[in-house]
């Protein structure tokens, strides 16, 4: 053999190097190879069995295209799908990077205010339970067929789990650190600064991380209403022709979209992690 | 029981002077009185340990003293002045370390004066050299999830006293460690008392602590919550942990063993008849 093998060793063979070193790695790959492996094997078995189930029932390719189909318009259609990805992008984008603050600044607000805090938390749980979906036309009402409804009706639907998950970490600090810096003069502004607002950070990225798919719902829902461009309004034009393989090509686009905006939260949390986590 | 007040410690050289001092709380329409009429002084330089059981108000009337909960009814002075809020001249430790994970050990020392706005530089050599003297010389860079559970109630300590503050405020600040630790500690303890000497109110459940590191016990009791005896620690400093096998020390706990468990046992009678 030439070159050695540089992945990680499929079970059984043997990596060449020092002793402890490659038991180590060979332990840690076997984990770590079920962990990455097995959900691959599954997902491309499931590709398999449908590409050969459309192929052997004949079903109609308007009413459910093989993959492969999927895949044929996905590398022709690229530069249509990228045109039609970046306004679904930049949206969701503007709508997350305002939900954040706004999510941030309202729950600290109603943290040291028990006023605001009492007029608004009802309230807010009341809205939490209504189907904010269903407000999307009005947005459209309001403030017309452009962006700004797009991202104005998607900061609405997204901002609440950073508000909700914010507020109960803000509170989650233990009375006795609160004592310490009472008892040290802290005034309210620096607890939250120093210790509310870090400690919070697990709950503000839990939050994040169901606002991110949030965002991108809420703009794409506002693309099926009323819109000429984006990835949902591709998908309403696709499907309507009976272009099924071109909709699921796009659909196909936008999770990649969504796993880069959730990649993105899920990094930035590691970061923040290495700087102010407990472990 | 009131006449306490003339034991030890007059008013004249009073540091820390509590009348009458009274804490009920509201919990749920249910009136729950935490401390009822502590009245006791604590002199310039001396360290007085409050003693009792469990839940029994020290620690409330102890953070009345901070100024951390507020009074009911009576007063308390510090240094002559009546304490109305957190006061600089306090030094406190509680009985979690209370770090902030994500500091390191010198920055969770220096962070009261962070919060006080203080210069940093100017306290920056007192922080070094409390870490050195109380053994974390090496482990200023370290984080809290790194230290043991006696080095990060050592860093506590040092936070407790970088302020350089008069008084000093201890609530069970061992009771969370195990038995070797908390003998280390109280050594420790023992030895920083003939370095920084300061007026000290430490609160904890341990006899054998309370009478090892104090100058006076004062014995708190449960329902009625109240003060029910002072006792001088005749014991010379500096002392050392061998203290605690002498007779003389073993017969002092044995008598506040008796205090607090006829205290119990009249208590628990009383609230029998009460309810």
């Amino acid at each position: 053999m030439k070159d050695q093998p540089q992945v990680l060793p499929v079970e059984g063979s043997v990596i060449e190097g020092p002793g402890r070193y490659r038991r180590r790695l060979t332990a840690l790959s076997r984990q770590a190879l079920l962990a990455a492996v097995l959900p691959i094997v599954t997902a491309v078995t499931a590709l398999l069995v449908w590409e050969l189930l459309v192929r052997q029932s004949g079903i109609a390719h308007s009413i459910l295209p093989p993959p492969s189909a999927i895949f044929d318009k996905l590398a022709g259609f690229l530069g249509l799908l990228l045109k039609h990805a970046v306004p679904t992008t930049y949206e969701t984008l503007v709508a997350f990077a305002i939900s954040i603050p706004l999510g941030i600044v309202l729950a600290a607000i109603m943290i040291y205010s028990p006023p605001i805090n009492r007029a608004l938390y009802a309230n807010l749980v009341f809205f939490q339970l209504i189907p904010k979906i269903a407000l999307a036309p009005m947005f459209i009402v309001w403030l017309g067929i452009g962006a700004e409804s797009r991202v104005a009706f998607s900061i609405f639907i997204c901002f609440f789990p950073i508000l909700i998950s914010t507020v109960t970490g803000l509170q989650a600090v233990d009375r006795d650190m609160l004592r310490l810096c009472k008892a040290v003069g802290a005034s309210d502004l620096q607890v939250l600064i120093h210790v509310r607002f870090p400690y919070s950070f697990p709950y503000i990225f839990a939050g994040m991380k169901v606002a991110v798919t949030l965002a991108i719902i809420g703009v794409v829902v506002g693309e099926f209403i009323a819109s000429t461009e984006g990835l949902g309004y591709l998908i309403l034009f696709a499907s309507s022709r009976q272009q099924t393989d071109l909709g699921l090509a796009a659909i196909t686009v936008l999770c990649v979209v969504g796993l880069m905006f959730y990649a993105l939260v899920v990094l930035s949390e590691m970061v923040i992690e290495k700087f102010y986590g407990s472990h | 029981m009131t006449e306490t007040t003339s034991g030890p410690g007059s008013d004249r050289d009073a540091d820390i002077v509590c009348r009458q001092v009274r804490k009920v709380y509201n919990a749920n329409g249910r009136l729950l009185e935490a401390v009822r009429n502590a009245d006791f002084t604590v002199a310039d330089g001396e360290f007085v340990a409050l003693l009792g059981p469990s839940g029994c108000g020290k620690s409330t009337l102890l953070m009345m003293i901070g100024g951390i909960e507020s009074i009911t009814s009576g007063e308390i002075y510090a240094g002559g002045e009546p304490v109305t809020g957190p006061r600089r001249e306090f030094g406190i430790m509680l009985q979690d370390p209370t770090l902030l994970p994500w500091k390191s050990a010198m920055d969770n020392v220096m962070f009261p004066i962070d919060m006080m706005r203080l210069s940093r530089r100017q306290y920056m050599d007192r922080a070094l050299e409390l870490l050195h003297t109380i053994g974390l010389a090496g482990f200023e860079r370290s984080k809290p999830r790194e230290l043991s559970g006696g080095m990060r109630q050592r860093v506590a300590i040092c936070r407790a006293l970088i302020s350089d503050p008069r008084v000093l405020l201890m609530d069970e600040p061992f009771s969370a460690l195990d038995a070797m630790t908390r003998d280390e500690m109280n050594i420790l303890m023992l030895d920083l008392w003939e370095t920084y000497r300061k007026t000290a109110i430490f609160v904890t459940h341990s006899i054998r602590e309370a009478v090892l590191l104090s100058d006076r016990v004062l014995v708190m009791r449960d329902r009625p919550s109240t003060i029910i005896s002072d006792t001088s620690i005749p014991f010379p400093r500096p002392r050392s942990i061998g203290l605690g096998e002498t007779p003389e020390f073993n017969e002092l706990c044995a008598m506040l063993r008796d205090l607090i468990e006829v205290a119990r046992s009249d208590g628990a009678a009383q609230g029998g008849a009460a309810s």
